[in-house]
């Protein structure tokens, strides 16, 4: 389907209003002030995806889970080691640097921030499209950038010549960073802009 | 024409070639898989940056997504640049599985099928596969250098090798 500029309108205010939402959880989970940017909608090429993720061989920590019902997609977390870092020693308090690739408890307490992301996102999608979505089990990996993102996109077996992404960038207090990125399915895309009669 | 060594980079489904001094990279492969042509003699070749087997039927979105029409396609423009049929040689990189879900079986491994179909490819073109480094669950960044035929693979947790 053609994306309009009204599409991404839309597309743009039903991420802002589930970026909240997961900003606010990852708040309260972590105790500390947590923003959410104004997020970014981007129909782009293969060629282009450097461009929304920045380096594609830069190491990240990456929790990927997939938003599962009547329209399907995919959400993506991004944190820059550094911050997954910190994110994690906040949330088991710990004083100790965790090691990512290893560590299983520090593991599990990422997914865990995805899981509740990814559900507060999608419980305020639903609830403002009539949609109902569910998060399935939070899966991450730790490696490059670039290298995580192809296999997210190719999980399906096929791909869209462009790829839709709404884009949110995360900061907190202190030195947190990441991105936040959901990927609606071909399909998709037709069903939720339908229940805003679009 | 300078000596000054220039670095290509090939982006997610797309190829590209070059001649001596320069090298072809492509950062970040994970299921994906890059796939390198050479020729020694003319120290020229092609870097392809592979995201899925076949393309059956479907090249016409965009041909330089599948393992068979990417590497048709580059195949034909390093015998445009001089090279020789039987002299071309082949390595290739990447194929790794990122993600596993607990409690589902792998039912599609992309990576495992991006490899054996561009193997099946270069089988199909008479062009040998030189070495190759494919598979695990890490990401790759790849340097091919047009000169000697060396593949450069550097992963994050995994060391760095030359194959």
């Amino acid at each position: 389907m053609e994306i309009s500029q009204i599409h991404l309108d839309v597309l743009r205010e039903i991420g802002n209003i589930g970026s909240g939402h997961a900003a606010t959880a990852l708040s309260t989970l972590l105790q500390r002030r947590i923003a959410m940017s104004v997020p970014e909608v981007w129909a782009v090429s293969f060629q282009e995806m450097a461009g929304v993720i920045g380096q594609m061989d830069e190491p990240q920590a990456v929790i990927y889970v997939k938003a599962e019902g009547e329209a399907p997609g995919k959400a993506v977390f991004f944190f820059p080691l550094e911050s997954a870092e910190i994110v994690v020693q906040a949330l088991i308090q710990s004083g100790e640097t965790p090691d990512l690739y290893a560590d299983e408890l520090a593991q599990s307490a990422l997914k865990e921030v995805g899981n509740i992301m990814v559900s507060s996102f999608l419980i305020a999608l639903a609830q403002f499209s009539g949609v109902p979505l569910h998060p399935s089990v939070p899966a991450l990996a730790v490696d490059m950038a670039g290298a995580i993102l192809d296999a997210i996109l190719l999980e399906e077996g096929t791909l869209d010549e462009q790829v839709l992404f709404i884009d949110t960038q995360i900061s907190g207090i202190p030195q947190i960073e990441g991105q936040f990125i959901f990927l609606p399915e071909a399909g998709s895309l037709h069903k939720l802009l339908g229940a805003f009669g679009l | 024409m300078s000596n000054t060594v220039k670095v290509i980079n090939v982006g997610m489904a797309d190829y590209k070639t070059a001649s001596t001094p320069d090298i072809l990279m492509t950062a970040g492969l994970g299921s994906c898989v890059g796939v390198c042509l050479h020729d020694p003699l003319q120290k020229i070749g092609g870097m392809a940056h592979i995201m899925l087997p076949k393309a059956n039927g479907k090249a016409g979105d965009n041909p330089f997504k599948y393992a068979d029409t990417a590497i048709a396609l580059m195949f034909k423009e390093v015998l445009a640049l001089g090279g020789k049929r039987g002299r071309l040689r082949a390595k290739m990189a990447g194929g790794a599985q990122m993600f596993s879900f607990p409690g589902k079986p792998p039912v599609l491994k992309i990576g495992d099928r991006n490899a054996e179909a561009v193997a099946d490819e270069l089988k199909r073109l008479g062009i040998p596969l030189l070495s190759s480094d494919t598979g695990g669950s890490f990401g790759r960044t790849i340097h091919f250098d047009v000169s000697t035929g060396e593949l450069r693979v550097r992963t994050i947790s995994h060391g760095e090798k030359i194959i």
